[in-house]
């Protein structure tokens, strides 16, 4: 799962108005874990995910990781 | 679950029954792959069909006597299917010459074949194929025997030559002018491994077995007409077949008589019915065989016998282009697999487990029961995916829950007696039925949690109006009310321990009660309870309507005609189709039943929280039934009417035409959101306990909020396609003000939002304009972001 292909949202973090960084993020779900490169605030560590993220690639991965 | 016998179930299934023209063929040509290679004009294909069946196709399937048309179903609807005419065509058409082929070296065995006729020939071609070295010893100067019968009339010379010379072509040796006698066989068996003997005619009985043709404890077989004992062509290749199978597995030592059934001509378990087939006349053919065209025809005639009963009624098994037989192989595999990917979930949780396949199939296999024991033990080893059940099941807690669960028995005569004064009390049943007041609570009213949901405003009505007619009827029965769930969702996702507390909390409230009848209006209320909970006597609300008279409504007669849509969940329930069939009829409406009605009716596409696991298997659920109705549909089941109601299809419930004015209302032909029957049940409450029983409930103020939500229509459509609710996008909003824990777009100036909610993480997109927020956009998706 690679959620980098998105660098460039208009998203700033709205508490510390820090544009968003590309960074390496753990994830999991079930007996899943990964690291993958998400967008984040880089002071407050806010995880940005996209619609299409969440939607797409991650679902994805949710569905294959139920179905084991 | 017992896998074993769930696959002996699976086993039982006819669906690869052949049909009985395959199994009365001696040597079981595959007539429907036959048929439908003619169709598609593929007579080369066809003609390998036949030849990978019967030796010497191009000659033997010209004379073959075709016992398989006298048994063709067929007969019944127009006549037989001319199979014999359309082999004639495909040698015609698809003959071509043999490949050269290599001679292999024939080391396995010596074999003697006496007599060169039919049985001899077929014998002695298939052995040396096999690869034994082949002797045929035959009295006359030419093999063939019968065939030359047809010579002139049906086979021309050169061909039965051309195909007779294939024999000693391909190395079989052959002795003309040898004529062996009885005497003569204990000679031949020493010096070959063994003899076949298919002379046609033989003085000599021999104990033969008709299974593998083999004579006592000898190396010795016999065929052809000997064993036939009638002239028929096919029987004898059939034989001579089965003969050859023997003396390969008798030579090279291994059981002659394992797996030997069904050889031969035999009785298909399939019982193809024909009442429904529109009879056809048999192609005539313009000369002496058919063109291809005629061919074409002919074939098309072909039922293509098969027990398709259950798939033909099932869009589920039609999705997932699935026979029961597979189904239940594909469910063991699933069942078995420990790492890996189980690959039938998603199929597993699209059955509506309706029951329609049961009704259907002449072996009584019903995959409802199998479905619904494979979701228990889903759910029992942890492999049922959370996500699919996850929102039907938080709609259950909800619904029994304090929000909306409810008991009470009937308000008492004393609580009511400000109203017990004359015209009022003359107008109102209602207030004659608490005046009746006993104290004992016969009958328990049980809407259930949908109805609840989507027709939220009928329940008091119905509430008052039962009170006023059973009072009346009978005078020491009070009529309580009960809201909650029956468990249902539970049910259906397979978690049994869900359905356990439910069914015990039913339970529980109806020993409190003393015991009464409860009264379902819900046809999932009406199943659930008959499995879970049959100490406890029922009856539906539409027997009561029934029994003791419809609510005061403008019966106009005349009215138009309706196809009934029966709920799956009440198949068997013919108190319930009679009832509503009365009301209906009552109330002014022609009924035409639809194909598929009663203990036959078709699934909604809600059934078995289908439309949770897979929206589009529950879409064609939903198409199937509306395409089936050409007149407006009613319901008697909430979920059917949420499913089956579209835009061209008016749907009504039957409470929309007891209480509705149904003429050109749109509004009951829209449904509420989820959110709505959310707050519906949540309103129904306080409503119902302030207006019946006179109780104020403390409202857990909805507009806690220090702002209110602008949601469009695109919006709610997105929310319901995506199961997300009214108040949980109140939360993230709120938990994102007041922490300021958002993203921000400087372009749009709008904020984006995220909060996690027991498993889910949810999304919300918005702009803020004062105290009023637009909700623009909502997502959301069940993996952790783990953010240190
Ligand atoms: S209709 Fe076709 S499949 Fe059925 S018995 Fe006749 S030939 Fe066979
Ligand atoms: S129970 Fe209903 S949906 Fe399931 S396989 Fe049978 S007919 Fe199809
Ligand atoms: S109705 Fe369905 S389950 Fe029953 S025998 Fe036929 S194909 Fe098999
Ligand atoms: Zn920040």
């Amino acid at each position: 799962m690679n959620g980098a292909s998105e660098n460039k949202v208009p998203w700033i973090c709205a508490k510390c108005q820090k544009e968003l960084v590309e960074e390496k993020v753990k994830v999991r779900y079930l007996d899943g874990n990964f690291e993958v490169e998400l967008l984040k605030c880089p002071q407050c560590n806010h995880v940005f995910i996209s619609e299409d993220l969440a939607l797409g690639k991650m679902l994805e991965v949710e569905k294959g990781l139920e179905d084991k | 679950m017992d896998l074993e016998k769930l696959l002996d179930i699976g086993n039982q299934c006819i669906h690869s029954e052949p049909p009985v023209c395959v199994a009365s063929c001696p040597v079981h040509m595959d007539v429907i792959a036959l048929v439908s290679e003619i169709e598609k004009g593929d007579f080369k294909n066809a003609y390998k069909l036949m030849d990978s069946k019967i030796p010497f196709a191009r000659l033997i399937g010209k004379i073959c006597d075709h016992p398989c048309e006298t048994r063709c179903v067929r007969k019944d609807a127009g006549g037989s299917i001319h199979i014999n005419e359309l082999e004639k065509a495909i040698i015609h058409f698809g003959y071509s010459s043999p490949k050269k082929t290599l001679l292999l070296p024939k080391q396995k065995g010596k074999v003697a074949v006496i007599g060169g006729g039919v049985s001899g020939i077929v014998v002695a071609a298939l052995l040396d194929k096999k690869g034994y070295h082949v002797t045929i010893f035959e009295k006359s100067d030419r093999l063939g025997g019968r065939l030359w019968d047809y010579e002139g009339e049906i086979l021309d010379k050169e061909t039965i030559k051309e195909e007779l010379q294939m024999i000693e072509k391909i190395g079989i040796q052959i002795n003309y002018n040898v004529e062996v006698l009885e005497d003569d066989l204990p000679g031949y068996m020493d010096q070959f491994d063994a003899v076949y003997l298919g002379a046609g005619h033989w003085e000599k009985g021999h104990p033969i077995d008709f299974d593998t043709f083999k004579v006592d404890d000898l190396p010795l077989f016999i065929g052809g007409q000997i064993v036939n004992k009638n002239p028929s062509i096919i029987f004898s290749v059939s034989t001579g077949k089965r003969a050859a199978i023997s003396i390969d597995r008798y030579i090279g030592k291994i059981s002659i008589s394992a797996s030997r059934e069904r050889e031969g001509s035999y009785e298909s378990l399939l019982n193809y019915k024909v009442v429904d087939v529109e009879p056809v006349d048999p192609v005539v053919k313009e000369s002496d065989i058919y063109s291809e065209e005629e061919c074409i025809k002919e074939a098309e005639r072909c039922l293509k016998c098969q027990c398709n009963e259950c798939i033909k009624t099932c869009s589920h098994m039609q999705k997932y282009n699935i026979t029961p037989d597979a189904y239940i192989r594909k469910i063991n595999h699933n069942e078995r697999v420990i790492l890996g990917t189980h690959f039938a979930n998603e199929m597993i949780n699209s059955c509506t487990e309706c029951g329609l396949c049961k009704e259907q199939c002449p072996v009584g296999i019903g995959m409802k029961d199998i479905i619904h024991e494979t979701r228990e033990s889903m759910v029992a080893r942890g492999k049922m995916p959370p996500s699919v059940h996850e929102f039907a099941l938080r709609d259950m807690e909800f619904s029994n829950s304090d929000s909306f669960s409810l008991v009470r028995k009937q308000p008492s005569k004393e609580q009511s007696k400000q109203f017990f004064y004359y015209p009022v009390m003359a107008f109102s049943q209602y207030l004659r039925g608490l005046y009746k007041g006993s104290g004992k609570t016969g009958y328990l009213f049980y809407p259930g949690c949908q109805l609840s949901a989507t027709h939220s405003s009928y329940i008091g009505e119905i509430y008052k109006h039962i009170v006023g007619t059973i009072k009346e009827n009978e005078a020491d029965l009070d009529v309580g009310l009960y809201l909650g769930c029956c468990g249902a969702p539970a049910d259906w996702a397979g978690r049994q321990d869900g359905m356990n507390d439910t069914v015990a909390k039913i339970k529980s409230v109806w020993e409190e009660m003393d015991k009464p009848t409860f009264i379902l209006a819900c046809s999932s209320c009406s199943s659930t309870f008959a499995k879970y909970l049959p100490m406890i006597q029922t009856i539906s609300l539409w027997e009561i309507f029934d029994k003791y008279g419809l609510p005061e409504v403008d019966i106009k007669k005349g009215k138009r005609l309706l196809n009934i849509h029966d709920a799956c969940a009440t198949r068997h329930d013919t108190k319930i189709h009679e009832s509503i069939r009365n009301i209906v009829k009552t109330l002014g409406y022609k009924i035409e039943e639809l194909e598929y009605s009663k203990d036959k009716t078709k699934c909604c596409g809600y059934g078995g929280l289908v439309s949770y696991a897979n929206k589009e298997q529950a879409k064609s659920f939903q198409e199937d039934r509306i395409q089936e109705s050409p007149n407006d549909l009613l319901v008697y089941c909430a979920m059917c009417k949420d499913s089956l109601v579209r835009d061209n299809k008016r749907t009504f419930h039957i409470l929309d035409v007891l209480y509705g004015k149904e003429d050109n209302n749109v509004i009951l032909q829209q449904m509420p959101t989820l959110s709505q029957k959310l707050n519906n049940r949540k309103k129904l409450k306080a409503d119902l306990l302030k207006e019946i029983w006179g109780e104020e409930q403390t409202m857990d103020a909805s507009n806690k909020y220090n702002f209110v939500l602008n949601i469009s229509k695109d919006v709610y459509d997105i929310m319901e396609k995506r199961y997300i609710l009214v108040n949980d996008i109140e939360k993230i909003i709120d938990h994102s003000r007041k922490n300021n824990e958002r993203f921000y777009n400087p372009e749009t100036s709008n904020y984006l939002a995220r909060l996690k909610l027991e498993n889910v993480t949810y999304w919300v997109q918005y702009e803020e304009k004062g105290n009023e927020i637009d909700v623009n956009n909502v997502y959301s998706h069940r993996m952790e972001v783990v953010e240190e």
